[in-house]
């Protein structure tokens, strides 16, 4: 029996609908009952789509299967949406389903009061499709129309709470950003299919293996399509949006930075085969995460916005990420993914209940919340250990099973990062729970049930995660906790912690804390000026551009049509004094129009002349 | 089984006109036009599927010794535009009617709009073709200068020099065409170009295409278009970038590609860069715009180019693409200017330093603004509405003949998302303003054409074989003729060019 896994394309459809059921409440058509149903529907659709694809996963853990339903016929185009049901997809549906409902039940608490509210779970419903119906696509062509798909719905929830000037410059560059990544993987798409002739990822893989192209075809090829993933996972340069998408509402932001940013490591990992056509793509990709992790994580500590900070630590990892796609290995980077997303969501759960009631996000205004708030406390410290290499805890193992497989230099790249991670996380934990209470965490308390539930909930996922790697047979072999790799990435973990808290959770150093050099900091603070430069380069080029082309158009396209009509106008008017009654005037006008026309006639016999 | 989509609207004109309550002409109209339009999809369903030449043919004989006969027949390339006229009709009809006056008049003229497309969709003869081409410049000339905004005379004046200088260069093309290759008629069917020399062979296809490229608009002959777009009343606007500016199309793809297929391979790159142009021409000046409705309209210039490219192109998949695109762009700009137009009517204003807010749920649109962002990503291609599904196949028809076009028509669809952002953002989000939003509130019943499209939209986007399937057979055919004689006869032509 297999009635799960071969209806598993029911999920995303399950979503779907809660799409449209949870518009149905949004302003102007369902009044009477107020919005909160549209979230309770949405629950219930997304706890029936966890529910099939648990059920499905049983089914499919042994045997994967595959299908395909035609989407569109046309000429010799044949476009069908090919559906993988492997343990692989449909446990990463079962993990995204399961963040997604946990968000929802946290998303009651936190917009509790919100009028957006069935706006909202609307979006996070078509978020939850795209996603699910991301993971199941075998297909390169329906991966693009999912992103582009999750691209639309992230700006829509960004631009949540519409009405503040921030969130709306979040969105407009949030959304354009990855539209220019996702067209520009739609370059590569087109590209590939008379190539290949095939979008499916498994024929792709074995058409790699096989074929032989041109060098420059497979680089240019290969760029296209990593400019996908580049902005999906917010890769320098294109990271910026992520960090202005902090606009939104906490709950979209858990999602966002757990699980959708991801979803562009997940295509990056199944088109990774066609990239390696091309060397040159694959060392592209490789310095693009190692400058991105680097660079991110360092931004990630200077930065005062919670929220901030953690969008840089997310384009750190994926930055990782990148490197361990590069470099060939995407089981560990799958299982970084995984065990990545549970930490992120569970710290920002954290965060997210403290800028709830403490209204402030700025972390240099909080303190002293860890007898005010002991379990955000726990779930924060759970979830930053999670985060980096600490065994036996969930990102511990992908970290160090790709520690292993680097060359030195990526190696260093990332106890850098690691090192730079925890002291990050150490310097949220010292401001946020240590130190004095000040005037904004004076009344702190814990917040509703809807808020913690989920919390305490990841919170028993991420200190199982170990048990559960375990259990399905994930967990690399235990030799790796010894290697000088490992060994040398647990010693960064405590160093960047340890100096993390030594000045920021014992007053022994005076705050601010201020670079030797003050245009470093603010050269960190400030995202390397990434803003800056969009500003006079991208935006400048098209805006001026656009004011360029639209001034020929009034002056001089639009100009010369009409001096046409003016001319006609003019020589009218002027022509009409000429009827002045003179018969010599009209009998000479007559005159020089035969010779004229006489002329003209006799033009071919003019150049017989000579 | 054609004649009546001619004659149902015009009788719905007269008998507008000859019954005595004026406020019963849209319910008129309404009935006559949805008698038309079923008939329409009647006919869609009637229509077979394996056929890609011409169907439904009527021929009477008319005036003999001028070669104009009473021709009639569509084939897929006709057909969808056919429905699409009739839908677009009813929406008219609905469109901002607010203080409407001589609203009989101005529905027998939307009635007679209908009919003359119709006729020139339907046409099987070259002289009939143009009587309804021209004809129909009239009732839109009428709407234009009667129900239009400030600058209506000179919006009027501007379209109808334009479009009947279109009209006479098709006409020019047309006697040349006939006489020059000494055809019997001006029946479509009995033109044989192949007497024709290469150097005549291009004139014909220039003027024509210069004709047709007015009515597109092409640029640099689409000055006529922004102004005409935003002067007209809404439901005029909705008419005429909906299904008027795809005359200009259709007959680029009937008389140019159909009948010059050997002439077409020669300039097919000149005109997929003219069409690249206008994508990116067109795209550019919307950002610089501040006015939604003028930003709209240089839209349509902009997507309006992807047809001309994928024509250009030629292959299966990118003819099919074409047409897709004309029905595709047509239900999205009439939705567009739907939108547009009941901003304009509540807000009484289209300046987008003006505009703010309008998501809010209790004082704003919120259901407009809603369907204002579908549209506007429904433009811009978004995945899951009509305009990918059309766009994809443009883009993936047209890779294989012109690379570097369609990546820059790729490029400039990223440019359309910088315009559609710019015009929600500015006015759909942000803070209402507190001074200005008393406006009144709209109910379904003023919004419904918009939900009848957005769902054609959706439904189209997610099952695009449903928009396919009717021009299938026929690109086939077309591109059948466009590809196998060709080679030889290039080959004959620059022979007996030499």
């Amino acid at each position: 029996m297999n009635t799960f896994s071969q209806t598993v394309w029911l999920v995303p459809i399950y979503s779907l609908f809660g799409v449209l059921l949870a518009l149905l409440w949004s302003p102007s058509l369902i009044r009477r009952t107020g919005p909160r149903p549209a979230g309770y529907v949405s629950l219930l659709l997304t706890s029936f789509a966890l529910l099939h694809s648990v059920l499905a996963l049983k089914e499919v853990w042994s045997s994967p299967i595959q299908f395909s339903v035609n989407w569109l016929h046309a000429a010799n185009l044949d476009i069908a949406f090919d559906v993988e049901a492997s343990a692989t997809t449909v446990g990463a549906l079962v993990v995204i389903l399961s963040l997604n409902l946990l968000t929802q039940i946290y998303a009651i608490a936190y917009l509790e009061m919100d009028w957006g509210w069935a706006r909202f779970y609307a979006l996070i419903a078509l978020f939850e499709a795209g996603m699910s119906a991301l993971m199941l696509t075998n297909s390169l062509f329906f991966s693009y129309v999912m992103l582009e798909i999750l691209t639309l719905g992230t700006y829509l929830l960004i631009g949540f709470w519409f009405n503040q000037s921030l969130v709306v410059t979040g969105a407009r560059d949030g959304f354009l950003t990855k539209r220019v990544g996702d067209l520009i993987l739609l370059m590569g798409v087109v590209a590939l299919y008379p190539l290949a002739g095939t979008w499916n990822y498994d024929e792709l893989t074995v058409w790699a293996s096989t074929v032989d192209l041109d060098p420059t075809v497979a680089t240019l090829l290969g760029l296209a399509l990593l400019a996908g993933p580049l902005a999906k996972c917010a890769q320098f340069p294109l990271q910026l949006w992520l960090d202005e998408a902090m606009e939104g509402p906490m709950p979209a932001t858990v999602l966002r930075n757990a699980v959708v940013v991801s979803t562009g490591a997940w295509v990056l990992i199944k088109m990774q085969p066609i990239l390696n056509l091309s060397p040159v793509v694959v060392n592209a990709e490789i310095a693009i995460g190692a400058f991105t992790a680097v660079s991110c994580a360092a931004i990630a500590l200077a930065q005062i916005d919670i929220k901030r900070v953690f969008s840089y630590a997310t384009s750190s990892y994926l930055g990782v990420v990148f490197v361990a796609v590069g470099t060939g290995q995407q089981d560990a980077a799958l299982m970084l993914l995984l065990t990545y997303a549970i930490a992120m969501a569970l710290i920002l759960m954290s965060v997210g209940g403290i800028i709830l009631n403490n209204i402030s996000q700025d972390i240099t205004q909080l303190g002293g919340l860890w007898k005010r708030r002991p379990i955000s406390g726990i779930c924060f410290v759970v979830g930053a250990l999670s985060l980096v290499a600490v065994p036996p805890l969930g990102c511990f193992w992908g970290l160090a099973s790709i520690a292993n497989g680097l060359s030195p230099l990526l190696l260093a790249v990332l106890l850098l990062v690691n090192g730079l991670t925890a002291c990050s996380l150490a310097r949220v934990f010292g401001l946020l729970f240590t130190g004095p209470v000040t005037d904004w965490t004076r009344r702190s308390p814990e917040g509703l049930w809807a808020l913690v539930l989920p919390m305490t909930i990841l919170l028993g996922f991420a200190l199982h995660v170990p048990q559960s790697l375990a259990v399905l047979g994930l967990l690399p072999n235990l030799a790796l906790v010894t290697q000088p790799a490992t060994l040398l990435l647990m010693g960064s973990t405590l160093m960047g912690g340890g100096v993390g808290l030594f000045l920021y959770a014992f007053s022994t150093v005076s705050k601010p804390i201020r670079l030797p050099i003050p245009g470093v900091q603010d050269f960190l603070a400030y995202d390397f000026y990434t803003a800056q430069l969009y500003k006079v380069t991208v935006i400048a080029i098209v805006g001026f551009l656009a004011k360029a082309i639209n001034w020929c158009d009034r002056v001089l396209v639009d100009g010369a049509v009409n001096l046409v009509g003016l001319l006609t106008l003019a020589s009218g008017q002027s022509l009409k004094y000429n009827t002045n009654g003179q018969m010599q005037f009209y009998a000479l006008s007559i005159l020089l129009g035969t010779i004229f026309f006489g002329l003209i006639l006799c033009y071919p016999l003019l150049s017989a002349l000579h | 089984m054609l004649t009546p989509l001619l004659l149902i609207p015009l009788f719905g004109a007269i008998a507008i006109a000859l019954y005595p309550k004026p406020q019963a002409s849209r319910t008129i109209a309404t009935i006559f036009s949805l008698v038309t339009l079923a008939w329409s999809l009647y006919l869609l369903s009637q229509f077979d599927l394996n056929i890609g030449e011409i169907q439904f043919t009527e021929f009477h004989r008319w005036i003999d010794p001028l070669g104009l006969n009473y021709s009639l027949g569509v084939d897929g390339l006709s057909l969808p535009l056919l429905a699409l006229n009739g839908l677009l009709t009813i929406i008219a009809l609905y469109t901002n009617r607010k203080d409407m006056e001589r609203s009989r008049l101005h529905d027998s003229l939307i009635l007679l709009i209908n009919a003359g497309i119709a006729g020139a969709l339907m046409s099987q003869n070259l002289l009939f073709f143009i009587i309804f081409y021209e004809l129909e410049l009239i009732p839109f000339y009428l709407l234009i200068a009667i129900w239009g905004g400030e600058k209506r005379g000179y919006a009027s004046t501007k379209f109808i020099l334009y479009t009947a200088v279109s009209g006479l260069l098709v006409l020019a093309a047309f006697l040349g065409i006939t006489f020059l290759s000494h055809s019997p008629s001006f029946e479509f069917s009995d033109i044989a170009i192949d007497n024709l020399d290469l150097t005549s062979q291009l004139i014909l296809l220039t003027a024509l295409l210069i004709g047709f490229g007015i009515k597109i608009p092409l640029v640099p002959l689409h000055t006529w278009m922004p102004d005409t777009y935003v002067e007209a009343s809404p439901s005029t606007t909705i008419l005429l970038g909906g299904i008027f500016a795809k005359l200009g199309t259709y007959g680029l793809l009937r008389f140019g590609l159909q009948l010059f297929p050997a002439t077409w391979h020669i300039i097919s790159p000149s005109l997929a860069i003219i069409g690249t142009v206008s994508v990116i021409y067109g795209a550019m000046n919307a950002i610089a715009q501040r006015d939604i409705k003028r930003m709209v309209a240089y839209s349509s210039i902009g997507h309006m180019g992807y047809i001309l490219v994928a024509a250009a192109a030629g292959t299966e998949l990118s003819v099919l693409g074409a047409i897709a695109q004309m029905i595709a762009h047509g239900l999205i700009l009439a939705l567009l200017f739907f939108l547009v137009g009941i901003v304009e009517q509540t807000t009484g204003t289209r300046d987008l330093d003006v505009l703010n807010g309008l998501m809010n749920p209790i004082r704003g649109l919120p259901l407009t603004s809603g369907l204002l962002i579908l549209a506007g990503m429904a433009s811009a291609g978004i995945p899951g509405l009509v305009g990918f599904a059309a766009e994809f196949v443009v883009f993936q028809g047209s890779f294989a003949t012109f690379p570097i076009p369609t990546l820059l028509c790729i490029f400039s669809s990223g440019l359309t998302a910088v315009y559609f952002v710019i015009l929600i953002n500015r006015t759909c989000f942000g803070k209402l303003d507190n001074v200005r939003a008393y406006y009144t509130r709209l109910t379904i019943n003023d919004q419904w054409p918009a939900l009848v499209l957005t769902a054609i939209v959706l439904f189209l986007g997610v099952q695009p074989n449903w928009l396919l399937r009717w021009m299938e057979p026929t690109t086939t055919t077309l591109v059948s003729e466009l590809h196998a004689p060709a080679i030889v006869q290039i080959a004959e032509i620059d022979n007996s060019y030499r």
